[in-house]
């Protein structure tokens, strides 16, 4: 298990982020000799530290290819075959983190709870509780035929929340998002997203980086600014080692990204110290 | 500036600020009609639902269906290498979930073997150059078979023309 590690000094850092969720997941081939029914052992696993437990529909598989630029988002595609396995999170006391698991799936979020008092714990130690869960989860699934997870794609996404009638602060959300600069025909409300490839140092395609901006109202109905980035690819190794790998990498992405798209006045309220 | 205007300069803005392609804009579009991006994509989208239906043993033998997950790479993969005037392409399942998409016509002959997620064998002959396959092992990135199918659409046009 790899030690926590720290920031990286050249990544930009804010001391009051907007940050509402954070998820690290992992996509892998359904492990031989899993059953649905089998969904009570594995929340053993975690049920120490998620005591509560739900059940919701299933993730459709998802995957990032790269091919002809501007070819728009993936088929749509709803196939409906067989015996279809949940999703399951698996609840933390405070219900702040959550373990979801199906039978090709594991992630870790965390999130702003109700209050919105509850600190972020930092990517650095939710990716090694992340290290550790899926560890469980391979050697849970060793038990059962000799094999290891075999990751097929990795994501991590960052969830903001902006409030846009804040007292004191400004209300457009191009005072807050540079790409949203309208002039003077302020928009009432926005719904977009943008991909990207990214590209390694070959030039090659590695992972795509998906940012997605819409206006919504919070619990108390305050209008805010969600603005999620996600970036999502395959691993350049199935080993759950290379996926933690492709999850830091996101996580220098999706910051540098943040900040390149966020306003300087936004920064500054903020706390940007890097 | 008008709202036609104000949309455009949004895109340019994103494009140059982010290099990305704006994908979608829901708000925008809602009284847009648009034409499919590939006439063949609802028969390939129920193509691979009867896929993933099949019974195990549809083959006589103890064959799986196909996988779920390897339905849902091939569906992305078609849609990140296809371009707009790609001909249909034929879909044939394999012995052990796995599937094989075709393209035969006049002029070349393309397979691509997905074995799992990220794990297809690529395969191309031409008919002008039988001596010489194109055989590759890819994972995501389908440029290369992009380039192919643009060469077979061209060439299909180029082989019609000269018959008629």
């Amino acid at each position: 298990m790899r030690e926590i590690m720290s920031r990286p000094d050249n990544l930009p850092d804010y001391r009051n982020p907007p940050l509402n969720e954070v998820v690290l997941g992992v996509q892998f081939a359904p492990a031989q000799g899993y059953q649905q029914i089998r969904a009570r052992e594995v929340w053993e696993l975690y049920r120490a530290d998620f005591p509560f437990v739900e059940e919701q529909p299933p993730l459709p598989p998802t995957f990032e290819t790269f091919g002809l630029p501007a070819q728009g988002n993936p088929f749509s595609f709803g196939i409906v075959a067989g015996a279809m396995h949940d999703r399951f999170w698996f609840l933390s006391k405070s219900r702040d983190e959550v373990i979801q698991f199906q039978q090709d799936r594991l992630l870790h979020n965390w999130r702003k709870g109700g209050d919105g008092n509850n600190s972020y714990p930092r990517f650095e130690k939710i990716i090694v509780n992340f290290e550790a869960e899926l560890q469980l989860l391979e050697k849970y699934f060793n038990g059962l035929a000799v094999q290891n997870i075999k990751c097929n794609q990795a994501e991590i996404s960052y969830t903001n929340h902006i409030p846009l009638d804040r007292e004191g602060a400004p209300s457009k959300a191009d005072d807050w998002l540079r790409i949203l600069n309208f002039g003077d025909g302020a928009p009432d409300d926005i719904s977009m997203v943008a991909r990207r490839a990214l590209l390694g140092s070959d030039g090659a395609p590695y992972g795509r980086i998906i940012c997605e901006a819409n206006t919504s109202l919070n619990p108390k109905g305050g209008r805010i600014l969600v603005l999620a980035l996600t970036v999502r690819g395959a691993p350049s190794e199935p080993s759950i080692s290379s996926a933690l790998d492709f999850l830091i990498k996101g996580r220098d992405v999706i910051v540098e990204e943040f900040t390149s798209i966020t306003t300087d006045s936004a920064h500054g309220l903020w706390g940007r110290v890097r | 500036m008008n709202r036609t205007q104000s949309i455009n300069a949004f895109e340019r803005r994103l494009q140059v600020d982010t290099g990305a392609n704006v994908s979608s804009h829901v708000a925008f579009s809602s009284r847009v009609l648009c034409e499919p991006r590939h006439a063949w994509r609802q028969r390939v989208i129920e193509r691979l639902d009867e896929l993933c239906k099949l019974q195990v043993g549809w083959d006589g033998y103890q064959a799986p269906p196909v996988s779920f997950a390897n339905a849902h790479f091939a569906a992305s993969m078609l849609a990140s290498a296809c371009p707009l005037d790609a001909p249909e392409p034929q879909i044939v399942p394999g012995a052990s979930g796995d599937l094989q998409i075709e393209w035969h016509t006049e002029t070349t002959d393309i397979e691509l073997h997905i074995r799992a997620p990220n794990d297809v064998d690529a395969w191309r002959v031409v008919m002008s150059a039988p001596e010489r396959e194109d055989q590759l092992h890819l994972t995501m990135d389908f440029r290369v078979v992009a380039d192919w199918l643009v060469e077979l659409s061209e060439a299909s046009v180029a082989a019609r023309s000269s018959a008629a």
